[in-house]
């Protein structure tokens, strides 16, 4: 222990009623085979995440009223939330949003440095199943997450992903109904949510989180993958100082992400969610994007709704126990890379098809929006069209219009001569705007449903 | 079944000295000129012994010159505590024992300070120690000012900075934001929504306070709820009569707001009693509002009279209208307080 913290008044007060010495010293002082090394920072980088969502997650509770007729009310009041023009609501939203993304993509970047170093071999394997399962809840928990805002983006998606767990055999629809707690997505399925969300999982991953830690300290570091047990014992260091150092460092990146992803790419709110809406088309979150492509091509779906799931838990689960060459070095485990290459390629390809598939939002540009915000009104458009409960009923409702995916070429077309489009269509030829007027106007109605929504706290 | 029973970090501690009680130095042994270049091995708890055979300590601790890398001293546990012994005082080491040239206790020795001292990982040293930590300090203040370095940080101490750097950083970055959201919602916006109550001046009774309710909405972040107010309602002739001068008005509490918008045919009080919150009622037999819950006392025009208000009640803006509709804008004020502090 370092001598200014041996000194220290506060340190012998503790010592003297919590034994502080030992127990830092315990946890500091872990023995490291083999040294300090940067590629065991991803552990770290993921309970960091955790933390930050923990952190970020409750304070979005404070604000949050999880019923379908306020849900969506209170996250636009969040993202409204302003302490002396200070954006706070939105910047806390935005961890939590981007948060769970970083979360998703370390758990993955710290499942395939395990993999890769062969720490999963023996006598590691309970270690790695503790840690499958605290994968599957990190999954849950942007599954649950991704409903509470009630738009149509959470509401849809939910709609989609609850119907697939609804094709399991035998125990599908019970298990559906049980979730959704009813037939559609109501207020249950709210609360059901939110209380898996925040209360469930919370108290489970804290539960796993220590089962593979304390697995960790009592059996021990993996270690690097090559050298002999004695040439890693002379490079033994001690956890503390430098692993701690490099730990926070990888911590501090991955703040430094989240936070920086947050501030620029907020993560917006759609339209409160309407089940009448047939001709929303629901998109997964990124990271299912993958299973959301491969279901395409897999027919009968419950294949590919079980089976993937099923296929690649049990290839998790059964990998130590399958593999039991003590043979820790990737440079000597060419099927283990080869495979791994191979499914993060699939996975990667298969993100970038499904990607291609979306339909495309046009990117909006907040001046331009405004203007034709106000052109859209000096046109006459209401009188025919209906935005926001306002307007006429001859022409569809405009209220999500920008959620269509509509093209801005197309709405432009559309504007000057609708025939195009819809032969029969009654509405007017608007020729006489300008090209930067219809390019205002359809940057207005392209925003439409996704932004622009009234602030709450005026 | 005897590891289950004590804590962890005993259990550390106890493997760690069982396993690791031995010491292997590749170096070269000095002492009284004669060279060993062979593995030398020292044991923790190694018996010391003197010239005359006399078993004088066991061994603790090794002490290690970081600048030139060699083991200067051997720290012996006596019965006194721990004593420094120079290397040059040993003549012979051995797994099982280490002797030393003179005979005689330990006591001209001089004692081991830990505070002098510091422990210092492997990574320290070159690779071809094997060295255990915990039982080899290095002499670490003093061998930098030999190398004429008085403030020197060492490379612990600038890693253990760093690393408090880093938690700071983050720290500070996510109590900022936390803190701004945690407060964001305290402060209402004060709004003017004037409320149209659903009865006409005439059909008050003079000098008679009414109770009158009217539906509102409270706003309360996101969610707008309707809720039922009541208001106190006191019509007057409008002379300059001293029982109808709000005391309010007469002590200059109000604001701008209900200078402005007062009337002397009308005096509209709020129904919270400045002095903690309950709702004063009207005796009409005694003339006097009393408040259930402390007894503060008030007169007709909210004079305090007795009790623990610390200020009159509060009277409200209103609007009378030319057909003698009535609007009032409901204030909620802090109570406790002298100053009428208008809170929404």
């Amino acid at each position: 222990m370092k001598k200014t913290v041996e000194d220290s008044r506060l340190m012998r007060y503790l010592d003297e009623r919590i034994r502080i010495r030992a127990l830092l010293s315990f946890l500091l002082d872990e023995p490291m085979p083999g040294g300090a090394r940067w590629a065991y920072v991803f552990g770290s980088m993921v309970f960091f995440a955790l933390i930050m969502q923990f952190v970020t997650g409750v304070m979005l509770a404070f604000y949050y009223g999880g019923t379908p007729d306020h849900a969506w009310d209170s996250v636009n009041y969040i993202d409204h939330l302003r302490y002396n023009s200070l954006d706070v609501g939105r910047l806390i939203r935005g961890l939590h949003y981007w948060g769970a993304s970083m979360m998703v993509i370390l758990v993955g970047v710290h499942l395939l440095q395990v993999f890769l170093w062969g720490a999963y071999k023996r006598p590691r394997e309970i270690m790695w199943l503790v840690g499958i399962v605290l994968l599957g809840l990190t999954m849950t928990a942007a599954f649950t997450g991704y409903l509470l805002p009630w738009d149509e983006r959470a509401y849809w998606g939910t709609i989609v992903g609850t119907n697939m767990i609804g094709l399991v055999p035998v125990i599908g629809p019970l298990l559906k109904s049980v979730i959704r707690g009813g037939t559609g997505l109501g207020a249950l399925t709210l609360s059901h949510f939110f209380t898996i969300h925040t209360m469930v999982l919370p108290s489970l991953f804290i539960l796993f989180v220590v089962f593979h830690l304390v697995i960790f300290r009592r059996v021990g570091p993996a270690g690097p993958f090559r050298g002999t047990p004695p040439t890693l014992e002379a490079q033994k260091e001690f956890f503390y100082p430098r692993q701690v150092l490099m730990d926070a460092l990888g911590m501090l990146a991955v703040f430094v992400i989240i936070a920086g992803l947050a501030v620029v790419f907020p993560p917006g709110l759609e339209a409160l969610a309407n089940p009448a809406n047939s001709s929303y088309n629901p998109t997964p979150a990124w990271y299912f994007d993958w299973i959301f492509e491969l279901l395409k091509m897999i027919r009968p779906e419950i294949l590919g709704v079980l089976g993937l799931p099923a296929l690649i838990g049990i290839v998790l689960i059964v990998l130590p126990f399958v593999d039991k060459k003590p043979e820790r070095s990737p440079f000597k485990r060419p099927l283990a890379v080869l495979a791994t290459l191979l499914v993060l390629g699939a996975m990667a390809g298969l993100s970038v098809a499904a990607e291609a598939g979306y339909k495309k939002l046009v990117v909006l540009d907040q001046r331009s929006v405004l203007k034709g915000k106000v052109l859209f009104e000096q046109s006459g458009c209401l009188g025919c069209h209906t935005v926001m409960g306002k307007g006429g009923k001859i022409g569809p409702d405009l209220s999500e219009e920008g959620l269509v995916g509509h093209s801005a070429n197309w709405l432009e077309v559309q504007f000057v001569d609708s025939s195009k489009h819809f032969p029969d269509s009654p509405m007017p030829k608007f020729s006489y705007l300008k090209p930067e007027q219809l390019h205002d106007l359809a940057q207005y109605v392209s925003s439409l449903g996704r932004t622009g929504w009234p602030d709450p706290t005026k | 079944m005897r590891i289950w029973a004590i804590t962890p970090w005993e259990w550390f501690f106890r493997f760690r000295t069982r396993r690791d009680g031995e010491i292997q130095v590749p170096f070269t042994f000095q002492s009284k000129g004669v060279a060993m270049s062979q593995e030398i091995v020292f044991r923790m708890g190694v018996p010391i012994v003197n010239a005359s055979g006399q078993e004088v300590g066991t061994l603790e601790k090794l002490v290690f010159l970081e600048t030139e890398k060699k083991i200067t001293e051997i720290v012996v546990r006596d019965l006194s505590g721990l004593r420094r012994v120079p290397l040059t005082q040993v003549r012979d080491i051995t797994p099982h024992s280490i002797r030393l040239t003179s005979s005689g206790s330990l006591a001209d020795f001089p004692m081991f300070d830990t505070s002098q001292f510091e422990e210092v990982p492997l990574w320290f040293y070159p690779p071809d120690y094997r060295i255990e930590v915990g039982s080899l300090m290095t002499l670490k203040p003093q061998d930098i000012r030999l190398l004429g370095e008085s403030e020197a940080l060492s490379r612990r101490d600038f890693m253990a900075k760093s690393t408090a750097l880093v938690a700071t950083m983050i720290g500070i970055s996510l109590v900022v934001p936390i803190g701004g959201y945690v407060l964001a919602a305290a402060k209402t916006k004060l709004s003017e929504h004037w409320v149209t109550l659903p009865v006409t001046l005439d059909k008050l009774p003079v000098d008679e306070p009414v109770a009158h309710t009217f539906n509102a909405v409270s706003v309360s972040g996101w969610m707008r709820v309707p809720v039922v107010r009541t208001v106190w309602l006191i019509r007057h002739t409008g002379s300059s009569d001293p029982i109808s001068e709000p005391e309010d008005l007469k002590l200059d509490l109000d604001s701008s707001l209900e200078k402005k918008f007062s009337s002397p045919f009308l005096t509209v009080f709020s129904p919270v009693c400045p002095h903690l919150g309950c709702s004063p009622q009207w005796f009409a037999d005694q003339k006097l509002f009393i408040c259930p819950c402390h007894h503060s006392i008030y007169k007709l025009n909210g004079k305090r009279i007795g009790g623990p208000a610390p200020r009159p009640m509060d009277t409200l803006p209103v609007r009378l209208g030319k057909d003698g509709s009535i609007h009032i804008l409901y204030e909620e004020f802090q109570v406790g307080v002298p100053q009428k502090i208008r809170l929404s």
